[in-house]
């Protein structure tokens, strides 16, 4: 070809010039810890599983409940009682509404009882025997975990049926007793043996028969409060009420029932008593709605159930039929203090949700082991005082709920798995937080959060059906890709995009992206223009 | 066929027989009937293969002709006026790549203040940015001039502006003889480009060249420019043969056998003068016309040729609607430079006048141009003057800047 002279040139290329070296900054791709992640108490890698089930029906939802089993092997449970720290920590809260976090898993859980997926046991047998008492939500997370780092796990526990609190203390119409049954025999079918009705006493002598022990009790024991009352007047506690029903054999409680405490479990005999046949449940609490430990979600089922709420009030005397009330005054410390004044209440009973004891015996008198505050003391890594016996869930000082637990039983695995094999448990050290303002909303697009369907009011009060529905496959794809993806690269290609010099390199599907430091000048427009604050930039070393 | 059409429309009928590949066009007036005209023949499927681009700018409307022409297409945009000058720097690129773009440029005057009615201030503007430049006297002659401009744009790879006046041209009805395909198929030969990219064989256009290449790469650009001399006049004899009109070239003289002056002048003015020449003449004035219709390359043999200066011509007055401010006439400057090199120029020098006149639209009516040439005839038009200039209102204004 007869090329024009000095118009049409041979290829060159202006990458001669490597103007990486105007450099005097670099943008770093990094990974910020969500604030989903940040707040789990199981220790879920949340951001991680919302973004493999974008995927969909094409393995992403298989992917992402393997993801959550790699921290919590009850999903569909936790779906379900979680009370959901992570959406409370939701930076896209502060942009709608939080990701219906919750609401994903749970359908996670529910497809993979559907479709019936397992977890293979690949580790090598370890040749140890560990004990765990209690199969509730700790001693199953615990078993779990342990199984498949190798370990031979047998769990014993008192009651006829395993499952601990999520059985006997959370009502069916939040947990579905077939959704429960089938993750807990998922869990046994990996070799745990379980023993039931088998109650334990000598901490120390379970050594002998055992390489470990992991103690995970519960606290079942319901608190009693001191009340003046008449020959007549019906008291019971509302663990047992709770048990009571879930055994078939609940307790007789009148037309009127009045719930003592303002906690969860005050909110669960209330609605449980609606659904026994009472007219009138009626909750009696010291304080005011804001200060009540209860979760809001549970308060707002309660009373559109038309459990009533009685504040700033004490049960002072019950007698047959009546309880004498008396109401309280907040002090500038926001503690309720008596006025003498008193009212009367009608009920012909009287349930006590003041709060819950733990079951210490079978470690009472156990070398090396302390107790405090009503629980057992542990070390961060949730070993007793005793050499080779651990202790995790209600039993320890802290906050109870089914996530703690499940938390604590995988902390506990890796625990028992270290000391099992004479090394201590491994730390990764956490990312920084991936904050708000480090967010590109706009990017985004508008989404309000699918909100999940609720039996109606009127169905609710007169069975025990599970009061909220669940997502289907497209509402929870969609919630799914809520997800901002805080602090970590979904590979948007938005820095590809901007970047004026080319030296963003794509890796390929799921590989991300690399700095081509050779001819990045350091403007740094990928890191504004990152819609997820995934790079930063980092002075460059001179 | 003959017909009676409005101008734009006649130059759209021209543009599609040539069968363009690729049309991109900003909007501007007086420019925009054409564009508007071959749109719907793209859109209605009678123009056809051919792509018509929507543009955000004129900038892109060349930059756009540009890709389109370097990958073979047959390239046609319009503009007109501040369009011109915002696309001022793809104009010299296309050139520079030597993209034979066909371009009308609908002559209008530039602001500020804005003004949309007809100049040549803009196409001046581009004089000297590589383009040919060929202005037409009438609607017949811009519709011919485009037919023409495909064929030497694209025999020596150099981007052609066909330059006719606003409203004057564009918006006016004429008679014109519309060509048939066959015609135009005869005249025109398919686009071959003097390069064809290929992507087994990737080469870089227009990247940098430096001082060591530059001035020889201006020097060919010149050369090649300077070919249409010589081809412009073969062209035309082909036109002729095939159309049976003779259209175009690179001047046209009216009456200069025996003329001793001679007015020089640009695009539709010409029939005015013309007319007025007639009435001169008839009062017994040696009088005769010299319309330039390849204004870039600058015929200046073709010029020197026609003129005959001395035998008679010694007197030249140029009629020019766009001048330098500070300096004077364009035409005029080039004139002078052709003259230079002219034998019979040095031995009788000519007094040459520079007369701008229809400046932002204003009329050039025959009565002001025989009362300026019967000036020139008795030697008393100055070197520069500006037809029909209301001298009051200047001095006044003059005066009160200078009090200020």
């Amino acid at each position: 070809m007869n090329k024009p002279f000095a118009i049409t040139l041979d290829v060159g290329s202006s990458r001669a010039n490597k103007t990486g070296s105007w450099r005097t900054e670099r943008p770093v791709y990094t990974d910020r810890l969500p604030p989903c992640n940040n707040a789990c108490p199981a220790g879920e890698n949340i951001q991680q599983w919302l973004y493999q089930a974008e995927d969909g029906a094409e393995g992403g939802y298989e992917a992402a409940w393997r993801q959550i089993m790699a921290d919590n092997p009850l999903p569909a449970v936790m779906g379900r009682v979680c009370y959901r720290p992570c959406e409370t920590a939701c930076n896209r809260a502060q942009l709608d509404e939080a990701v219906g976090i919750n609401s994903v898993e749970r359908f996670l859980g529910d497809e993979a009882i559907k479709q019936g997926w397992t977890v293979p046991v690949d580790a090598t047998p370890s040749g140890k025997r560990v004990l765990v008492v209690g199969c509730g939500p700790s001693g199953l997370s615990a078993a779990y975990h342990l199984t498949r780092l190798g370990h031979a796990v047998t769990i014993r526990d008192a009651n006829d049926r395993p499952g601990g609190m999520m059985r006997f203390g959370i009502p069916q119409y939040r947990l579905p007793r077939g959704v429960l049954d089938a993750e807990i025999e998922r869990i046994l079918a990996m070799g745990v043996t379980l023993e039931l009705k088998s109650t334990v006493h000598d901490g120390e002598a379970l050594l002998k028969e055992f390489d470990a022990v992991f103690v995970a009790a519960g606290a079942h024991i319901g608190r009693r409060a001191y009340i003046p009352a008449g020959d007549s007047a019906r008291i019971l506690d509302a663990v047992s009420l709770l048990h009571g029903v879930e055994e078939d054999e609940p307790p007789l409680l009148g037309r009127r029932v009045a719930v003592y405490g303002g906690g969860n479990t005050a909110m669960d005999a209330a609605r449980t008593a609606r659904r026994l046949g009472a007219s009138e449940a009626v909750v009696v609490y010291r304080r005011t709605r804001d200060r009540m430990p209860a979760h809001d979600v549970e308060v707002r089922e309660a009373l559109d159930e038309g459990v009533t709420m009685r504040w700033l009030s004490t049960v002072a005397r019950a007698d047959g039929g009546r309880l004498l009330i008396e109401k309280m005054q907040l002090d500038d410390a926001g503690f309720p203090q008596p006025t003498g004044e008193f009212t009367e209440l009608a009920a012909d009973s009287l349930v006590l949700a003041l709060g819950q004891n733990a079951d210490l015996s079978v470690l009472e008198g156990v070398s090396g082991i302390t107790f405090d505050d009503g629980g057992v003391q542990v070390s961060p890594d949730l070993m007793t005082g005793h050499p080779g016996i651990f202790a995790g869930g209600d039993m320890v000082p802290g906050e109870r709920t089914v996530t703690v637990a499940i938390g604590h039983g995988k902390k506990a695995a890796r625990s028992i798995d270290a000391w099992l094999r004479g090394t201590s448990a491994s730390h990764q050290p956490r990312h920084d937080l991936a904050p708000f303002g480090d967010l590109n909303t706009w990017y985004y697009e508008d989404a309000p959060v699918t909100v999940r369907p609720e039996l109606e009011a009127a169905r609710r009060v007169s069975t025990f059906d599970e009061v909220v529905g669940g997502l289907d496959r497209a509402t929870a794809l969609y919630e799914a890709r809520r997800c901002l993806s805080c602090g970590n690269c979904f590979e948007c290609d938005n820095c590809y995009g901007v970047c004026p010099d080319n030296a963003v390199i794509k890796l390929g599907p799921g590989q991300r992206y690399e700095i081509d430091y050779a001819y990045c000048k350091g403007c740094g427009m990928c890191v504004t223009e990152c819609p997820s604050g995934a790079i930063t930039m980092e002075p460059e070393e001179t | 066929m003959l017909r009676q059409i409005e101008g734009s429309r006649a130059v759209a009928e021209a543009v599609a027989l040539c069968r363009p590949e690729v049309i991109c066009a900003y909007p501007i007036t007086p420019q925009t009937h054409i564009v508007e005209a071959l749109g719907f023949k793209v859109k209605s499927g009678t123009l056809r293969p051919c792509e018509f681009l929507n543009v955000e700018s004129e900038f892109a409307a060349m930059s756009v002709a540009i890709g389109a022409s370097a990958a073979g297409a047959r390239t046609y945009t319009a503009t007109a006026s501040q369009g011109l000058l915002y696309m001022s720097e793809a104009v010299y690129n296309a050139a520079g790549l030597g993209l034979p773009i066909v371009m009308t440029v609908a002559n209008r005057a530039i602001g500020a203040p804005i003004n949309i009615w007809n100049d040549h201030s803009d196409a001046m503007s581009q004089r000297d940015a590589g383009w040919i430049q060929l202005y037409a006297e009438t609607a017949q002659e811009a519709l011919d001039l485009h037919l023409q401009a495909f064929r030497i744009a694209e025999e020596l790879s150099v981007p052609v502006m066909v330059c006719m006046d606003g409203f004057l041209l564009t918006h006016a009805y004429e008679r014109a003889e519309i060509p048939i395909a066959e015609q135009v198929d005869m005249f025109l030969p398919r686009y071959q480009p003097r390069q064809v990219l290929d992507p087994a064989q990737p080469a870089s256009i227009g990247a940098m060249v430096g001082p060591e290449a530059f001035t020889e790469v201006r020097y060919l650009s010149h050369a090649r420019e300077s070919r249409a001399l010589d081809l412009i006049p073969d062209v035309v004899a082909e036109f002729g043969k095939v159309f049976g009109r003779d259209s175009g070239g690179l001047v046209r003289g009216y009456h200069l056998d025996d003329a001793e002056t001679v007015i020089v002048a640009l695009g539709s003015v010409l029939g005015t003068i013309k007319d007025t020449v007639d009435e001169l003449r008839a009062d017994g004035m040696r009088i005769g016309v010299l319309g330039v219709t390849t204004f870039r390359p600058f015929p200046a043999q073709a010029v020197c040729d026609a003129l005959a200066i001395g035998r008679p011509t010694k007197r030249l007055v140029v009629l020019e609607r766009a001048f330098a401010t500070g300096l004077g006439g364009i035409v005029s400057a080039d004139l002078r430079m052709a003259l230079a090199g002219d034998r019979a120029a040095a031995l009788h020098p000519p007094v040459m006048s520079t007369v701008v006149a229809g400046l932002g639209g204003r009329p050039i009516t025959r009565a002001s141009l025989r009362n300026m040439l019967h000036d020139a005839a008795a030697g008393a038009l100055e070197p520069l003057s500006f037809l029909d200039l209301d001298k009051d209102l200047v001095q006044v204004q003059l005066q009160a800047g200078r009090a200020g």
